[in-house]
């Protein structure tokens, strides 16, 4: 049954203004779209969705709160690519924690406890055949990066050759995940390409503080 | 620009650049014609040695799992049939057909291989259901899609808007409708109109134009049918997944079109045989596109 869509999203904590996010019949509540590079954080009944090719979204949650958001990321290729597990971060681990810390930072700011934290994980498509496998690399990252900070992983669909949509509800930490079909592979790949291009074009400036 | 006529445009304008070969066109007129024999049809095929080597091929292989050896041409008429080697030549020429009309939108040998799983499905299913012509709805599931190829070589803004739109949404928009919401038309209604006009035969004409909107099929609604749930299953085979929940919707009224018992475990097996059999059959029927992009 759909459900009458309520007159205007859920307030928006500060910062995701920029969010685009709509009604959705299907899950009667309001969805927030992230595009490759964005991430997003609610302590509101809504969902958040993306599209993965070879990127890898990392949903977290307070399991006790609610509060909760998805982010969406890729390691940039550089030289120093295997060298990250090394004292001196290469600018592509970099990103990826850039992208890890976020997530969670504001998670915490906004009320969200360490210790209640869980995660799922997801991405990490090989849908390029002929290309070096950059899924297994974010995904590897990933894991390394969580097992750092001492966070578990309780669910995740990552690496095979597929694209995937993944819809997450913070709230109750539901998760839909679906495999897209092969045709879309072009477009995906294309948009996180042109994403890459742009992170590698601007280097991260400032540094990311630690709760 | 009226819908119909846009439609036209688009097919005319593509004219050039897609032809059947000049084989195909040869054994169509002639399986049409009543005075024909399958010597005529022996004789026209040999006039076309790479194609006569290609027919042996598949002659040959696990696809017909003939128990002798088809070592002739007119033996291979013969044990095929006629109207059958027709459907044959057709499947054996398409992809190399839209070699002519390249897109940046999506990967060749991805969109063919959704379509080939599509007819080995159709196929599959017509053989156990044993009232279709085997042959003819493999070839109609292996066609069923050509009307993306226009769209995407002549409308590639409006295609990529469409892709990015189905990808946009949550509640797995089809691209059908998306389609009608970018252009008010579908690539089902632009492939049914080259159909048309390269005067294939009405059963591939309806299950290219009518795979989504199987309500509107004329004459040949089981075929039509059995293309629109052979699609889905190819989705299931391509996601390596039998949850319905992963796949586009089944028109409720497919099964009953198309008489084939809507049944899990005949699913099942299908999806399983033609990911068996998948990387076979595209050294068949795709092999020269293979070839070509191994070659750049």
């Amino acid at each position: 049954m759909a459900t009458a869509p309520l007159s205007r999203p859920p307030q928006v904590l500060p910062g995701f203004e920029h969010i685009r996010r709509n009604w959705n019949n299907t899950y009667g509540v309001y969805a927030a779209r992230l595009l490759p590079g964005e991430y997003y954080v609610t302590s509101n009944d809504e969902g958040v969705y993306t599209t993965l090719g070879s990127c890898i979204s990392a949903c977290i949650r307070d399991r006790q709160t609610g509060i909760g958001g998805m982010n969406h990321f890729m390691l940039p290729a550089t030289a120093e690519v295997d060298s990250w597990k090394s004292t001196s971060l290469s600018a592509a681990t970099r990103y990826g924690n850039f992208a890890m810390e976020h997530l969670i930072n504001d998670i915490l700011k906004n009320g969200g406890r360490r210790q209640n934290l869980e995660v799922k994980l997801f991405g990490g498509g090989r849908i390029m055949v002929n290309m070096t496998d950059v899924g297994k690399r974010n995904i590897d990252f990933a894991r390394d990066y969580l097992a750092t900070e001492g966070l578990r992983v309780v669910a995740e669909d990552v690496g095979d050759v597929f694209p995937r949509m993944v819809v997450y509800f913070p709230s109750t930490g539901k998760v839909k995940v679906k495999r897209l079909r092969s045709l879309h592979n072009n477009i995906i790949v294309e948009e996180e390409t042109r994403y890459i291009s742009t992170i590698e074009s601007k280097p991260i400036s400032g540094e990311v503080e630690l709760f | 620009m009226e819908t119909g006529n846009e439609i036209s445009k688009l097919v005319q304008d593509v004219g050039g650049l897609v032809t059947l070969p000049h084989v195909f066109v040869r054994i169509n007129q002639l399986v049409e014609d009543p005075n024909s024999n399958i010597a005529d049809i022996a004789k026209a095929i040999s006039q076309d040695p790479s194609f006569t080597v290609r027919l042996l091929r598949v002659a040959n292989s696990p696809f017909y799992g003939f128990q002798s050896s088809i070592d002739t041409v007119a033996k291979a008429v013969s044990v095929i049939g006629t109207s059958q080697i027709r459907s044959l030549a057709l499947s054996m020429s398409i992809a190399k057909s839209f070699e002519g009309l390249p897109n940046e939108l999506v990967s060749m040998e991805n969109f063919w291989r959704h379509s080939l799983y599509c007819g080995m499905i159709a196929r599959a299913l017509a053989k156990r259901a044993r009232k279709y012509d085997p042959e003819a709805v493999f070839t109609a599931g292996l066609l069923h899609d050509i009307g993306e190829l226009v769209i995407f070589n002549r409308m590639p803004e409006k295609a990529r808007e469409v892709l990015l739109l189905v990808l946009d949404s949550i509640d797995d928009l089809p691209v059908n409708e998306a389609e009608r919401q970018v252009m008010s038309f579908d690539h089902g209604q632009v492939g049914m109109e080259l159909a048309r006009q390269w005067g294939l035969p009405p059963l591939l004409v309806e299950c290219i134009g009518y795979h989504h909107v199987i309500g509107e099929a004329k004459h040949h609604p089981r075929e039509v049918a059995l293309i629109h749930l052979s699609n889905v299953f190819a989705l299931m085979a391509e996601l390596d997944t039998l949850d319905p929940a992963d796949v586009s919707t089944v028109d409720p009224r497919a099964w009953e079109m198309c008489g084939v018992g809507a049944d899990v475990d005949l699913i099942e097996e299908v999806v399983r045989e033609v990911q068996d059999q998948i990387a076979e059959d595209e050294k068949l029927f795709i092999e020269s596109r293979r070839e070509a992009a191994a070659a750049k």
